[in-house]
């Protein structure tokens, strides 16, 4: 039972190393600005150890991003078992302190890849690592305060991606396909989520170039394909035929608009999110208008490759401008014209990336509210 | 483990008339509310509009949409009825369900994909399976001791996870026309599915009047050291009724997936919310004996009606879950007979 015991005193230590940090941040950094220009340049390493933490595997969308960080790994010559995966299963403590054990097992030669799964949680992980001279590059979730240039190399790169654009791009075809005029419903995700919001705020914003169409009314379905279904069917009974468009957060709602439609023998166009592979099939089919793509498996293996490629030398990060250091995701846009074509060039066949071309792929600065 | 005593009233039987009733009437009083919301819009909206002949909410097709919402529910609602008269719960059926979606899809497809060559047999399979989870079920809650609260919501646990491994996460899609008919060909209005739902409820009113099996769970319910004093094996009769729970499982499971065409790992989620309320709101009691097949279908309608008729009203969203719960909480006192009980626990 010895490495239990290892373990704890590990984790003993790294959180007295922690709490001195901590303390250290607040008086210390103040003192070292005075003094220092900034963080000591960063140790690199020949070879770390590299490494994804998120959700878990068993969720499709994970799924796709730890094939990329698979593919990255495969990339350098490696095999699929010399990626670290740190699954966190939704909780941002055993995030931190997967993170922590890792940092104490490699001693800081590491390349980590990660989403923290909470915002607030990516502050101590990234701390953490610049503490332990790691490579971190963030996915999704960070507090708008934290930004990689603040830590030097060590914090190499965050990447999100802004739903607003997008969205509306789907609700103009979607309102272009109504003949600009009559009635839209929105079925939303979990209210509070921030996806959710940005991609009603998308529609919104589409609408104020179409002003002979009025959004009938917006509902949070969840995410859940069944909760969309009863929801659509009431939208129905409450507006019939005044309902001309519906625009759904994503895919999964959009299955259960279809369904509630089917149903009623209606005929509408709908547009969704997020370009799962089936609800890219109804696109081709043409009973969805549009869906987009976020191409999981390229954030996966280019968030790894960023860390790995920061650690070992290849690039530094303190010379990147901003842009390359926080910045948007790939969008993909699937509209019926291309969605054979789209099918087999990023589903069927996974393409294979240049995971050297960190940028080439994105979409810009990341813009704060 | 039914320690309180119950003391029967036999002199008010006009309250008792009422409580017994009294379901029935929540439902007929919703029905009547929500057209009063629509009539008010108009109204404000310097409209005419006839109450109840103009109402939107209060025509045959948003009947014929309640029924398609409630189907599923009532099929797992039915289960957990009877497990409920015993004056146990069970909370497996989001997990059964999920894997018994997840099964009959898998077994569809692999058996041609359509009703009209031998993948008709992927819907016994599916029955039988939710029968080996409720039966598991039983026998890990009467034989190992463990109270049907946590062994039914372990194996629930266990049953999710079962989905999550067949399918990776991933979604089935069952698009065969035949099967789809359960949702796109009507008779009379209502699509085929309600049919099925209806003859599963006379199977279950059937079980629960006129079998001993049905008049067994009663007898426990009602006290179960004088059923067991009068020689009723009640291990047995609990394994029964869990495994029977499993089979109404299974079938709720085949009409969610009949409803949107898709068998995934969260097609159980929700059911078990509203498949227990529906038990609760329609008057049987969750200390057992009380109630039947009949209070799980008028309670199964009332939130059905409230879920849907709240989106027709035009209700903002975040009242919805609120009132819901407080129209649940006004359903549970109207309809059962609380005074009869000398404590709640």
């Amino acid at each position: 039972m010895s490495f239990i015991k290892n373990f704890i005193e590990a984790e003993t230590v790294s959180r007295r190393n922690f709490l001195l940090a901590a303390s250290y941040g607040v008086s210390g950094a103040a003192a070292a600005r005075m003094f220092g220009p900034g963080p000591a340049a960063a140790a690199t390493y020949a070879n770390p150890t590299i490494a994804w933490s998120y959700r878990n595997r068993t969720n499709p969308y994970w799924n796709e991003i730890a094939s990329g960080g698979e593919a990255f790994v495969r990339s350098l010559g490696m095999s699929n078992d010399d990626l670290t995966h740190l699954i966190n299963e939704g909780s941002s403590e055993k995030s931190l302190a997967d993170v922590k054990a890792l940092l104490a097992k490699t001693d800081g030669a590491l390349a980590l890849a990660i989403d923290t799964n909470d915002a607030p949680n990516a502050r101590p992980v990234v701390e953490a690592c610049a503490g332990a001279g790691a490579y971190v590059s963030t996915l999704w979730n960070k507090t708008d305060d934290l930004h990689p240039w603040d830590f030097g190399d060590n914090y190499v790169s965050h990447m999100t991606w802004s739903d607003e654009g997008p969205a509306e791009q789907t609700a103009r075809i979607l309102l272009e396909a109504m003949g600009g005029k009559g009635g839209v419903v929105h079925l939303g995700g979990i209210a509070s989520n921030n996806p959710a919001i940005e991609r009603l705020n998308g529609l919104k914003n589409a609408l104020v170039d179409y002003p002979d169409v009025e959004l009938l009314d917006a509902q949070p379905a969840d995410w859940d394909t069944q909760k969309a279904n009863r929801i659509m069917s009431s939208f129905i009974t409450r507006y019939g035929d005044e309902i001309t468009g519906v625009h759904c957060a994503n895919d999964t709602i959009g299955y259960g608009v279809l369904e509630a439609l089917r149903a009623e023998g209606m005929d509408v166009p709908i547009v969704t999110y997020d370009g799962n592979p089936q609800a890219v099939d109804l696109v081709r089919e043409g009973r969805i208008l549009a869906t987009v793509f976020t191409n999981p498996h390229w954030g996966g293996g280019i968030t790894a490759a960023l860390a790995y490629h920061a650690a070992i030398g290849t690039f530094k990060p303190s010379r990147e401008p901003r842009a390359h250091r926080e910045f948007y995701g790939p969008t993909i846009m699937v509209t019926p014209r291309d969605a054979a074509e789209f099918k087999a060039n990023y589903l069927d066949d996974v393409p294979t990336y240049d995971w050297n071309d960190f940028w080439g792929p994105t979409n810009g600065q990341i813009m704060y509210k | 483990m039914t320690e309180f005593t119950t003391v029967t009233a036999p002199r008010l039987p006009s309250r008792e008339r009422i409580v017994k009733w009294a379901p029935l009437l929540v439902l007929a009083f919703l029905i009547l509310l929500f057209p009063v919301f629509e009539w008010l819009e108009d109204f404000r909206g310097g409209e005419d509009h006839f109450y109840l002949l103009d109402s939107r909410f209060f025509s045959i097709r948003n009947a014929a949409r309640v029924a398609i919402a409630a189907t599923p529910a009532l099929m797992v609602a039915l289960g957990v009825t009877f497990i409920i008269i015993m004056g146990s719960i069970d909370l497996s059926m989001e997990g059964t369900v999920s894997v018994t979606a997840v099964v009959f899809a898998f077994a569809f497809l692999a058996m041609g994909g359509t009703l009209a060559g031998h993948a008709w047999l992927a819907i016994p399979l599916a029955l039988l399976v939710g029968a080996a989870i409720g039966f598991v079920n039983g026998v890990v809650h009467v034989k190992l001791r463990i109270p049907s609260f946590m062994a039914s919501l372990a194996m629930g646990f266990v049953g999710t996870g079962l989905a999550l491994l067949v399918t990776g996460g991933d979604r089935v899609r069952v698009e065969d026309e035949w099967f789809r008919s359960l949702l796109t060909v009507r008779w009379f209005s209502f699509p085929v599915m309600c049919y099925v739902a209806l003859l599963a409820l006379l199977a279950a009113w059937f079980i629960q009047s006129r079998t001993i099996l049905g008049r067994n769970f009663y007898a426990i319910g009602g006290g179960e050291d004088l059923a067991k004093a009068s020689g009723l094996n009640v291990e047995r009769v609990r394994i029964m009724g869990f495994t029977l729970a499993g089979v109404f499982f299974a079938l709720g499971a085949l009409m969610a997936v009949g409803r949107i065409g898709i068998a995934e790992t969260v097609t159980g989620k929700d059911f078990m919310f509203i498949s227990i309320t529906a038990v609760v709101v329609g008057g049987t009691a969750l200390w057992g004996g009380i109630g039947g097949v009949w209070n799980t279908l008028v309670g199964v309608l009332i939130v059905n009606v409230i879920n849907n008729g709240m989106v027709v009203i035009g209700l903002p969203s975040f009242l919805q879950d609120g009132v819901l719960g407080l129209l649940v909480i006004v359903a549970v006192v109207l309809s059962t007979n609380r005074k009869s009980i000398s404590f709640v626990k």
